[in-house]
C-alpha cells in the first residue's frame, strides 16, 4: 500500500526535510571529531567527541527516524528507557569506579590499574601473543623482562601497597582501618627482628595465609616477579627505624 | 491473503508495524544503553585502559563511521521513494544500504583480525572485552538488518508492502547512532 495511510486516514510521513544537506552536515561534523583530539586539549577532545555524538545523533534521529513528527506516546517511552540507563549507571558507577572506601578495598581493581600503567600499552598485547605462542602462563614471564629492567619499587609501592601499609609504612594506610588484624608497620624494630628476605618476597608474592599470617594480606606474586619482590622488601627496609 | 486485524487498527495513532519497531529500539536502548554505560563507568574507574584504548586505529572507525552514515542516508531515500509509490527506486536504495552494510562488516573483519593477530583478544583486558563485545553485539544488529532489508528490497522491487521500507530504515538508523557513540568511546577517547 503505497504512501500508507493511518487510521484517521492522514497521510504520515509527507515532511520529508532536505536529506542531502543533512547528510552532508553529519558528514562535517564527523570530519570535526576526527580533528578534534589533534589539538591535544583534553576539553576539546571531550566536546569534539562526544559533544558531536549527541548532535549527530539527534539529527538523525529526529530526522531519518522522523521522531520529531511523531506521536508524543513515542518519545516518552524511548526517554524512559534512556533514563532507565542512567539509573543504571548512577546506581552502579560509584561501586565500579571507585577502589577503595571507608570500610573496603577493591584490592582486583588496584591490582589490575597498577599492572596496566606499569606496562607500555603495547605490552598486554605482546604478553597475550607470548602466552598464547607458549599456550601457559609461561608466557607472561617471558613478556614481564623488559618490565623488570625499569621496575621502580618506590613507585609500586605508592600504587599497590600504600593503601593498607600506609605511605610511610606504618600500617596506617586508608584501607587499614577495615582490617583486623591490623596491616604490619614496617617501622616496628620487632617487625624486622623475626623476619628474613625470603620470608617477606614469600608474603608478598603467595600473600599473608602462605605463612599463617592475615589472609588479608592478598598475593601480588601475578604481579610481581621474584626479583621485583626483592627490590619491594628492600624498599620497605627503608621504613625500618 | 487477509491481513490480521491488528496491522489495520492502532490506539496510539501511530501504524502497528511502526509502533512495534519503536518497541524493539526501546528495548535495544536498554540492551546497548546497559552495555555503554557499564563500559563508562569502567573506563573512569581505570586510567590504564587509555594505554588499550590508543591501539585502536581511528581512521578505520572514522571511515566506517562514513559508510554508515551514508547507508543511513540511502535508507532514509528509500523510505522517501516507497512513500512516493516507487518500490523499484526503494529497493535500489536499499541494496545500496546493503552494500554499506557489506564495506563496514569487511572493513570491521580486516580491523579484527589485525588486531587479534597482534595479540588483542577479548580475554587481554577489560578494555579488549568491552571492544569486541560491544562492536561485536553492533556487528550482529549490523548483519541481522543487512538480511532484513534484502526480503524487503526483493518484496519493494515488485512494490509490495512498501510501509516495511520506513521500518527497516528506522531499524537501520538505530543502528548507525549506537555506532556514533561506540566510534568516540572505543576509537576518539584515548
Amino acid at each position: 500500500m503505497p504512501g500508507h495511510t493511518d487510521p484517521k486516514g492522514e497521510r504520515h510521513g509527507a515532511q520529508h526535510p532536505n536529506y542531502k544537506k543533512i547528510y552532508f552536515v553529519l558528514l562535517g561534523l564527523l570530519v570535526v571529531s576526527v580533528l578534534g583530539p589533534e589539538f591535544g586539549i583534553g576539553w576539546v577532545t571531550l566536546i569534539t567527541a562526544f559533544g558531536i555524538a549527541l548532535v549527530k545523533s539527534s539529527l538523525v534521529l529526529q530526522n531519518f527516524m522522523h521522531l520529531r513528527w511523531e506521536k508524543r506516546i513515542m518519545k516518552w517511552m524511548l526517554a524512559t528507557s534512556v533514563v532507565l540507563m542512567f539509573l543504571l549507571f548512577a546506581g552502579v558507577a560509584p561501586d565500579v569506579m571507585k577502589h577503595e572506601g571507608h570500610r573496603w578495598v577493591n584490592d582486583a581493581a588496584l591490582a589490575a590499574t597498577a599492572r596496566g600503567i606499569e606496562a607500555p600499552h603495547h605490552a598486554a598485547g605482546d604478553a597475550a601473543t607470548a602466552e598464547h605462542a607458549a599456550g601457559s602462563v609461561e608466557g607472561e614471564a617471558v613478556a614481564a623482562v623488559p618490565a623488570e629492567q625499569t621496575f621502580d619499587a618506590k613507585n609500586a609501592y605508592g600504587t599497590v601497597c600504600t593503601t593498607c601499609h600506609g605511605p610511610a609504612g606504618a600500617g596506617d594506610g586508608p584501607g587499614a582501618a577495615a582490617l583486623n588484624p591490623k596491616p604490619a608497620n614496617f617501622g616496628d624494630a620487632a617487625f624486622w627482628a623475626s623476619r628474613t628476605d625470603d620470608h617477606l618476597v614469600k608474603v608478598i608474592r603467595e600473600g599473608g595465609a602462605s605463612v599463617g599470617k592475615s589472609a588479608l594480606m592478598p598475593a601480588w606474586g601475578g604481579l610481581y616477579n621474584e626479583a621485583q619482590a626483592r627490590a619491594l622488601v628492600a624498599y620497605i627496609k627503608t621504613f625500618k627505624k | 491473503m487477509q491481513k490480521p486485524i491488528a496491522t489495520t487498527r492502532s490506539a496510539t495513532g501511530i501504524p502497528t508495524g511502526r509502533l512495534a519497531i519503536w518497541w524493539v529500539l526501546a528495548s535495544e536502548v536498554v540492551i546497548f544503553g546497559g552495555l555503554l554505560a557499564s563500559y563508562l563507568m569502567f573506563r573512569l574507574g581505570h586510567p590504564e585502559w587509555a594505554n588499550a584504548a590508543a591501539v585502536t586505529n581511528t581512521y578505520i572507525g572514522a571511515f566506517n563511521t562514513f559508510v554508515l552514515l551514508s547507508s543511513s542516508f540511502t535508507a532514509v531515500l528509500a523510505h522517501q521513494a516507497a512513500e512516493n509509490g516507487d518500490g523499484k527506486l526503494a529497493a535500489k536504495y536499499l541494496m545500496m544500504t546493503i552494500a554499506g552494510a557489506l564495506i563496514f562488516l569487511v572493513v570491521k573483519a580486516f580491523e579484527w583480525s589485525y588486531e587479534i593477530s597482534h595479540g588483542y583478544t577479548i580475554t587481554s583486558n577489560g578494555f579488549w572485552s568491552f571492544y569486541y563485545t560491544a562492536a561485536g553485539l553492533h556487528a550482529a544488529h549490523v548483519i541481522a538488518g543487512a538480511v532484513i532489508m534484502a526480503f524487503i528490497a526483493a518484496d519493494a522491487a515488485r512494490g509490495r508492502e512498501l510501509q516495511r521500507v520506513e521500518l527497516i530504515g528506522i531499524y537501520w538508523h538505530f543502528v548507525d547512532v549506537v555506532w556514533i557513540f561506540l566510534f568516540p568511546l572505543l576509537y576518539i577517547a584515548k
